[in-house]
């Protein structure tokens, strides 16, 4: 160890790093970087979001399309389950600057709960899409051969599929599929298609099924990637409250030192905050074009 | 305060942050932000060696006109890996991450970074980030361009893009992390006295690169991260034929790319700054039009992205709000340049090393500037893309800009980081050589570039090869006096003059401590009483001192 | 750094059960206003009533959930700033698309 000038006993608050004149600077110092940490996260998300502006203003009855295919209800309720979660974590961090151990032991608990039903909420969801030949990946979805002795009639046109119509799911090499652009076909007798739609899903005139179900597995990549970059910041989310419900088991956070979860919470609700903006832009795009 | 004269102990010898500890897992495991940047230092030296084999063979294959040296697809390796190897692991870390991490907390007072841990995490990632970025390398490298343009990148190259992509995406949280630690730093770690308009210009400007490290960074993260994933599913935005658009591609990539370029200069002119107020022995004119115009180019910078984007197809409309704003975007630099010359004017002007690095910058980053101008004007980017005038332009920037600035801090603070002085003659010598070597090697590239000569190309017209001999011929010399540093800065870690605590008699903070200072870098905590780069009693400078060794100061 | 440590309580169990209500409220009119077609209003007017309320329970979680509301200059500044940064993102890349086939490129 270095040879100090000054080598009287100095009392350190407990948890007070070495750097650090005082418990204030620390905190400070913690504080503003979290929220920078925060702020490049917003940017990191942001990204996508550009992309999903960009996407949208161009191709808006594909993404209207592939929303109305997601399950508006499963998506609200992981909404209100992230709220909650962030309620708890706001009390946690409430009772952590009270000094009340159990009351923040069982907060975490109940965070972690909320946290983990989210995922397995999506986990159901994204079963689901696979099952439906909606995963945009060739190859990714549940398989489901033709039958050789069904009766081969004339195939429908894309737009004169009707809302809601159920047919047998064919998938024989697992690709993304999609039959439905019956809100093609409603937009453009309304005359509300925007220039990159009216050369994007048409040929020759005529309606494009193959050009439009690329547009809308354009919709169903960003939201796979969207809620899967958010579901990965989740787990994050999770490991990081195991980590605070060993620490706070062990009594660390009291009325002195509660830094870390409070730190801990603000990444918490940034989680929330991200999903609070995906949830209507991913679900509810295009509900009022179905009534 | 010589570093060796006192003893605090009876037969101890005071310990400074190189000798305190040295096990491997001392430095491995250090929270010291001097020996983490020490270790910067190395990985930054050693990946500019590597980009420099590159840049070699990419002068040696243009001597001659046909491709035969390389094949083209080998020459489209070379190229790449010259640019990511320069820009994400040499570049972008340098001047923060090796004089930035040593010197600022030094400068503002403070005993560490206000976060060494994520320092340390900060050069784990660096390293992780360029073990992968080799790795890719050996096994075959990346063929796109450093700008991984799609679809080529997503869909039909056959090199290790999702590899190399991984290495940048990892590098990038290196970048922000540092970024994120200097922001919270020059806010809390100040020592008492020390407000925001007594800091040393360096620390403006890298206050200025950490917001752009961490707001610009994490897109580019997001962009690569989809690219790869277009590439390993085969669906994605950015390839026209399954419905994508690889003009979003080039939006998102130089959202971040082109303020990067802005975090590869800014450090440079912080220690410009610091060097021409030095070595002028005159406070630096304009102090407060400095520290703003730092910030100016940070936030302005984020608005220019689009003039990279001129001929992609991108509209004319915003093709022209792209090239208004990059042309008030070099405002900011003009006014840093102007005050620098101020400066000067009057000053009592030495010609160290460090200052001939330094005045070099001035000439060499105003060229590559004022052709930015030229490639900022809508029209004439027509003419100019794509061409050597464009490579020219950059590397006056990032070379003639960056690495002298980058060569000039070492120089400067050598002494304080190592204590001990390197050979000035051969220091003057070596700042020659890449001056020359520099002017010589990319001059003619504008000229090439304005007669038509594609860049990326390994064969060209046989009319450009004159041209071409004299850009190889120039990096010989620049090659040489690049080598010469190492060669001399190592000799005098071992036989080179014990350098005193302040070598330069400057007023900073960081030179009232000794060289090299101990791990808590003060002995006590300072009280700043005094305005930044005042040469004078006032200041605590020993004016004795400085008479005895002829450094006059300039009120 | 004594003011940093204000009125750390903030506003309470009660507070933090009454924005939690304003949460869920929100979410409920997100959900049941989306079902309903204002596009007579202006087209758009569903998205711009969901990013309103979606802003406006954001501003909640941040305010009281994270604290913002007691929180130094700085932390509002890096919170709003990089909305702002954002909003540069969103705005210039737009001003591409949305420019594009425009005055003497347009297909009239």
């Amino acid at each position: 160890m270095s040879a100090h000038a000054s080598d009287k006993f100095v009392y350190h608050e407990p948890g007070l790093q070495h750097q650090f004149d005082d418990m204030g600077q620390q905190e400070e110092s913690v504080g503003i970087g979290m929220w920078f940490f925060l702020a490049q996260e917003i940017m990191f998300f942001g990204g996508l979001f550009t992309a999903y502006l960009v996407y949208r203003s161009k191709f808006p009855m594909a993404f209207a399309a592939g929303s109305n295919h997601l399950d508006a209800f499963w998506g609200g309720f992981n909404t209100l389950v992230l709220i909650v979660s962030s309620l708890t974590m706001a009390l946690t961090v409430f009772y952590a600057q009270k000094s009340n151990r159990s009351a923040q032991i069982v907060l975490i608990i109940l965070t972690m709960i909320f946290g983990a039903t989210f995922l397995g909420v999506k986990a159901i969801e994204y079963t689901d899409k696979y099952n439906h030949g909606l995963i945009p990946v060739a190859g990714w979805n549940k398989r489901a051969p033709a039958d050789p002795a069904a009766a081969h009639g004339e195939a429908k046109p894309c737009w004169e599929v009707a809302h809601g119509e159920e047919h047998k799911y064919v998938n024989p090499r697992g690709e993304f599929i999609w039959t439905d652009c019956s809100l093609v076909k409603q937009a453009q007798d309304h005359n509300y298609l925007t220039e990159s739609e009216r050369n994007g899903y048409f040929s020759s005139g005529q309606i494009d099924g193959n050009k439009f179900r690329d547009k809308v597995r354009i919709f169903y990549y960003l939201y796979f990637v969207m809620t899967g970059l958010h579901a990965l910041h989740m787990v994050v989310g999770l490991f990081l409250m195991a980590w605070l419900l060993w620490t706070a088991w062990k009594g660390y956070y009291t009325a002195e030192y509660y830094m870390p979860v409070e730190m801990s919470g603000l990444y918490w609700h940034f989680v929330d905050i991200v999903w609070i903006f995906l949830f209507p832009l991913l679900y509810l795009l295009g509900r009022h074009f179905m009534h | 305060m010589q570093s060796e004269a006192v003893l605090t102990h009876p037969g101890e010898k005071k310990l400074n942050y190189l000798t305190n500890g040295t096990t491997l897992k001392s430095w491995l495991l250090t929270k010291d932000h001097k020996r983490i940047a020490i270790m910067y230092l190395i990985s930054v030296s050693v990946f500019f060696m590597i980009g420099g084999m590159f840049a070699a063979t990419i002068r040696l294959e243009l001597l001659t006109p046909a491709s035969d040296l390389l094949e083209t697809g080998s020459y489209n390796k070379v190229f790449t890996e010259h640019g990511i190897m320069m820009i994400f692991f040499f570049l972008i870390p340098s001047i923060p991450a090796v004089i930035g991490n040593f010197i600022l907390p030094i400068m503002i007072g403070a005993k560490d970074l206000a976060l060494p841990r994520i320092n340390l995490l900060s050069l784990y990632i660096y390293w992780i980030a360029g073990g992968l970025a080799l790795y890719a390398l050996m096994v075959g490298g990346v063929d796109t361009g450093w700008t991984f343009y799609t679809p080529y990148s997503t869909t039909f190259s056959n090199s290790y893009v999702m590899l190399v992509g991984l290495a940048i995406f990892i590098n990038g949280f290196s970048s922000i992390l540092t970024g994120l630690n200097f922001i919270v730093t020059i806010h809390t770690m100040r020592a008492p006295g020390m407000t925001w308009f007594r800091l040393p210009l360096f620390v403006w400007a890298h206050y200025a690169v950490s917001l752009v490290m961490v707001l610009g960074t994490p897109v580019v993260a997001i962009t690569v991260l989809l690219l790869a994933v277009e590439r390993f599913a085969h669906v994605g935005i950015f390839d026209p034929s399954i419905g994508g658009d690889p003009i979003l591609f080039q939006h998102m990539f130089w959202f971040y790319s082109h303020p990067a370029v802005y975090i590869m200069v800014l450090p440079g002119m912080g220690v410009v700054s610091e060097l021409i107020s030095n070595f002028s022995r005159k406070k630096i004119f304009g102090y407060e039009f400095i520290a703003f115009s730092s910030i100016a180019i940070a936030v302005f910078g984020f608005l220019v992205w689009g003039h990279h984007l001129f001929v992609s197809g991108q509209s004319m409309y915003a093709g022209m709000v792209f090239s208004f704003l990059t042309m008030v975007v070099a405002v900011p630099s003009a006014i840093k340049m102007f005050n620098w010359t101020a400066t000067l004017y009057k000053g009592s002007v030495s010609f160290d090393t460090p200052m001939l690095y330094a005045l070099g910058f001035m000439g060499l980053f105003l060229i590559g500037g004022l052709t930015g101008l030229f490639l900022g004007a809508m029209g004439l980017a027509v003419h100019l893309s794509e061409t050597y005038f464009v490579v020219a332009h950059f590397h006056y920037v990032m070379v003639g800009g960056q690495v002298i600035a980058y060569l000039g801090g070492i120089h400067y603070w050598w002494p304080k980081m190592t204590g001990k002085m390197y050979s000035e003659f051969w220091g003057k010598i070596s700042a020659m050589l890449v001056f020359v070597g520099f002017n010589l090697t990319f001059f003619p590239q504008f000229i090439l570039g304005y007669l038509g000569m594609p860049r990326r190309y390994a064969a060209y017209p046989p009319e450009f090869q004159v041209l071409n001999i004299f850009s190889t011929a120039g990096a010989s010399v620049l090659g040489i006096g690049m080598l010469l540093p190492v060669i001399y800065l190592v000799h005098s870690l071992i036989w080179g003059k014990t350098a005193g605590d302040n070598p330069w008699m400057h007023p900073g903070l960081e030179w009232r401590t000794s060289s090299p200072p101990p791990t808590e870098n003060f002995e006590k905590t300072p009280v700043v009483t005094w305005e930044a780069y005042e040469f004078g009693e006032e200041s605590g400078l020993d004016l004795e001192e400085a008479r005895r060794r002829d450094l006059v100061t300039v009120t | 750094m004594s003011e940093y440590h204000g009125d750390e309580l903030h506003i309470g169990i009660p507070g933090y059960l009454g924005v939690f209500a304003v949460l869920v409220v929100g979410t409920i009119l997100t959900y049941s206003a989306a079902t309903y077609d204002l596009d007579f209003i202006f087209p758009g007017a569903n998205t711009l009533l969901a990013l309103l309320i979606a802003f406006t329970k954001m501003s909640c979680v941040m305010l009281f959930f994270m604290h913002v509301r007691w929180s130094p200059r700085l932390i509002w500044l890096a919170a709003v700033g990089s909305f702002f940064w954002l909003a540069i993102m969103f705005a210039y890349t737009m001003q591409d698309y949305l420019t594009r086939s425009q005055g003497v490129f347009s297909a009239n």
